[in-house]
């Protein structure tokens, strides 16, 4: 017990307190370092101090927006199920990212690699939905001669379909190429796919042979396999209309192609390489001045034509961004009602202690909040009514020791002895009483539904701060404020009569 | 009071000899010298009357159980599987109106009013296609329509909420009862007291349990009331319960332990009795913050928690109860029924 009202605790304790105090007006510290206005929004909000994102992380019941599990079924045979988990989420993010979604959360679930939850703040269901399982079919084209088209990749020529698409590849990979010096892009195709795209590349070589690195004529149009989604003949019929063509040619455009009607015009355009020399076998390589992030674009691209496995959803949440804030509202308004009441409370029954007890319950508040931030802990409606919660239970070990310091004093000791002994003695009850509820959160948080394990997360955390809260600050400040002589008056202490000596 | 009368006596003398044989020997003298009268604090006897508290449980427990096992629980959408759209219409339509709009959509929808505009109306699950139908067709019918949450749970969900949920209460029960097992194991008179303590304290738990979840089936299932729907923060509200219950009751017999070793003049009954004295008004106080806390949250928490609020609210104050009127009483019973030697 001389270890907890030691000044290393206490300085502890200050440096925590001060530290939570920044934390939880990190939007005001900026403000007033960058010489802000207080009020109203203003850039570079939330501050972002090196890489802490210090702001409350809203759930989507309090931002507003859609939440979709969906189940993969159909997985290829003989791919590893992680990677193809992981090769649907990139398409998936893909597609969303046209909706301008801030912070989409695409995250894979499930024991078996089979489940994928997306979290979209922003959007509804029904976007949400015609986004991600848009069907973009992916087309190859090779080029013939039309005198009259003057846009697109390849002037003086237009695209002709040529059988080849989507459903003829099994997979594209990004990676580094055997030299080891750049990104490239590795296609699969499909045993029928394969033959098709060995003609096709043996035409590409016969229209202009040679070298096309190192001969000029070898590098002619025809010898292009362009790869595009979702074009139609109706577009190549449009092609010598320069400006449709070169609307078309502008790299594709996930949200466009999925909201598409007959009317609009989407970038379609995927990538043109030249062929180099006839590819038998189906295994194809682009190359090009790749970094990683653009080698992988053009490998989520190929892939989102078809997303490797069927989609399946499970379960849909969309909250309005109007029920979010007024959550929000409702929230707060219950956590400060709660807090002032127990604050009332404390004070008229316990007095100075009270008092104390309730400087402490803020600290805790103060602390708690801090963490949320900083981990960051996603709040949810459920995790805020934990946390509330957990305010009425950090009462509770305060009251254990307020209770047991009345006895002690009734029983006759000093008040510095008392403190003491009812600390020490309240310490069991307080650690097994809260053992029970940790367990419950623990439990909750690994095998509770998902709704409800932010509860038990918010929950746990304030049940550990109120033990800080309750063992070393209340007891420091009773120690300390109880050291004068002011305030040991029986009235003040809440107890029959004081004993002086 | 008279009868009381004997045992007030008693138990003063057990007092000073708690206090004789605490360890500080200063606040030994002090009490000899500071405080020669402390006045006793009020004493009710609990123990002589505990067949009046155990038949109180009993009323509370009976038609719960009757509800229950006749009328079962009225699930929530996330147990239940299917699509809830929570929506208010500035046109005022009545709830009747509402129904008829949805009715005339054939889609097997039904209506709850949440007071104002605002409508629930829960159908079979949904897919994209029929929700965004059925939005159009109530826009057609009743004007605008501001929606603010649709929730669609498909079976494969719903299943495995109820799944982990069921798992969820059987593990934590079992982690308790472990908890208990080794706070009590080293009681006076040895295993069996143990087992009498831990036997004690989970009857009172599932004392807890009985009534908040007859309450609601009676809430749900009887009265049809929305708040009275189970779902998974149902559950919640169980397990939280029944961790705020465990804690009543050990703080109550942790106090009876110590007791026990100090006082060898007082007999079981009247030991039991004191340790619960001493420690109601802090089972007291706590719950009554945290029932104020809760309160704040029913009242100005939204639809969303309120259910949540209220279980928690019905379990706190019969985990209270039942920690004071029921645990201990029962350990008493129980060691009548079995006594040590």
């Amino acid at each position: 017990m001389q270890l907890v009202l030691s000044w290393p605790i206490r300085l502890f304790v200050i440096a925590v307190l001060i530290i939570s105090l920044l934390v939880d007006g990190a939007g005001y510290v900026y403000r007033i370092a960058n010489k802000l206005p207080l009020q109203g929004n203003v850039a570079g909000l939330p501050p972002n101090f090196g890489g802490l994102q210090l702001y409350f992380h809203k759930g989507l019941d309090l931002a507003g927006g859609t939440h979709i599990d969906y189940q993969l079924t159909n997985f290829p045979a003989g791919q590893n199920r992680a990677e193809v988990q992981q090769r649907t989420i990139q398409v998936i993010n893909k597609r969303v990212n046209a909706l301008n979604v801030s912070e989409p959360e695409i995250r894979g679930a499930g024991t078996n690699n089979d489940r994928i939850t997306v979290d979209l703040a922003g959007v509804n269901a029904e976007q949400a939905q015609k986004a991600i399982g848009a069907v973009s079919k992916l087309v190859y084209t090779k080029w013939v001669k039309d005198d009259k088209v003057t846009g697109g990749p390849e002037p003086g020529f237009k695209p002709a379909l040529t059988g080849l698409t989507g459903d003829d590849i099994s997979s594209a990979s990004a990676a580094i190429d055997p030299t080891g010096t750049s990104w490239v892009v590795n296609i699969s195709f499909t045993a029928s796919g394969a033959q098709r795209f060995d003609d096709l590349t043996r035409a590409n070589v016969a229209a202009c042979p040679g070298d096309s690195t190192t001969v000029a004529s070898a590098n002619c149009a025809e010898r292009h396999l362009t790869i595009w989604l979702d074009l139609t003949q109706t577009d190549i019929d449009h092609w010598e209309d320069s400006s449709y063509a070169a609307k078309v040619s502008s790299s594709y455009d996930p949200g466009c192609l999925a909201a598409q009607t007959p009317d609009t015009i989407c970038g379609k355009f995927l990538t043109d390489p030249i062929t180099r020399e006839e590819i038998a076998g189906g295994q194809a390589q682009i190359s090009g001045a790749f970094t990683q992030t653009s080698a992988n674009d053009l490998a989520t691209g190929i892939n989102s034509g078809s997303l490797p496995v069927d989609l399946q959803v499970l379960d849909v949440t969309q909250v309005s961004a109007t029920l979010g804030a007024q959550s929000v509202k409702l929230s707060i308004a219950a956590g400060l009602l709660g807090l002032a009441i127990v604050v009332v409370f404390m004070i008229i029954y316990y007095r100075v202690p009270g008092l104390l007890a309730s400087l402490a319950l803020l600290f805790y508040a103060g602390a708690v909040l801090a963490v949320f931030k900083l981990v960051p802990v996603t709040l949810t409606l459920a995790g805020i009514t934990g946390f509330v919660l957990s305010v009425g239970m950090a009462v509770d070990a305060n009251v254990l020791i307020f209770e047991r310091f009345k006895e002690e004093v009734r029983a006759g000791r000093t008040i510095s002895a008392a403190v003491d002994a009812a600390v020490r003695r309240a310490w069991p009850a307080i650690r097994d009483s809260n053992t029970s509820t940790i367990i419950t959160c623990v439990i909750l948080g690994f095998v509770g539904p998902s709704a409800v394990k932010g509860f038990a997360i918010t929950l746990a955390i304030g049940v550990f701060a109120s033990l800080v809260s309750s063992i070393i600050v209340t007891h420091n400040l009773l120690a300390i404020v109880l050291a004068g002589s002011g305030f040991r008056r029986a009235g003040l202490l809440g107890v029959d009569r004081v004993r002086t000596v | 009071m008279s009868e009381l009368s004997d045992v007030k006596a008693e138990e003063q003398t057990a007092e000073e000899q708690v206090a004789d044989l605490a360890e500080d020997a200063k606040a030994q003298q002090a009490a000899v010298v500071a405080a020669p009268e402390p006045r006793p604090p009020r004493r009710l006897n609990i123990i002589g009357r505990r067949n009046w508290f155990f038949a109180l449980s009993l009323i509370i427990i009976i038609p719960g159980i009757v509800s229950m096992a006749t009328k079962h629980f009225a699930l929530g959408i996330d147990f239940a599987g299917g699509t809830e759209l929570t929506a208010s219409f500035p046109n005022h339509p009545t709830l009747a109106a509402v129904q008829q709009a949805v009715d005339a959509e054939g889609s097997n929808g039904s209506v709850i009013s949440t007071g104002g505009d605002g409508y629930i109306i829960r159908y079979p699950a949904l897919n994209t296609t029929q929700l965004a139908n059925v939005q159009s067709d109530l826009r057609k019918r009743l004007g605008p329509t501001n929606v603010q949450q649709i929730l669609t749970v498909g079976g494969t969900i719903a299943g495995e909420t109820i799944f982990l949920s069921l798992l969820a209460v059987v593990l934590a029960s079992v982690a308790i009862l472990l908890l208990l097992a080794i706070r009590f194991r080293n009681v006076p008179g040895g295993w069996r007291a143990g087992f009498q303590f831990g036997g004690s304290a989970l009857a009172a738990l599932l004392h807890d349990v009985f009534i908040l979840t007859g309450i609601f089936s009676i809430l749900g299932a009887f009265f049809g009331l929305r708040i009275g729907q189970i779902d998974a923060f149902f559950v919640t509200a169980v397990l939280t319960v029944v961790g705020f219950s465990v804690h009543d009751t050990i703080v109550v017999f942790d106090r009876l332990r110590e007791n026990l070793r100090v006082s060898q003049r007082l007999s079981f009954e009247q030991v039991v009795n004191l340790s619960i004295m001493q420690t109601a008004a802090r089972s007291i106080i706590t719950s009554f913050t945290v029932v104020l806390v809760l309160t704040a949250i029913l009242i100005a928490g939204g639809s969303t928690l309120q259910g949540l609020a209220l279980a928690l609210l019905i379990g706190i104050v019969s985990g209270t109860y039942s920690s004071i009127f029921n645990a201990a009483p029962l350990l008493v019973v129980w060691r009548k029924l079995q006594p040590l030697r």
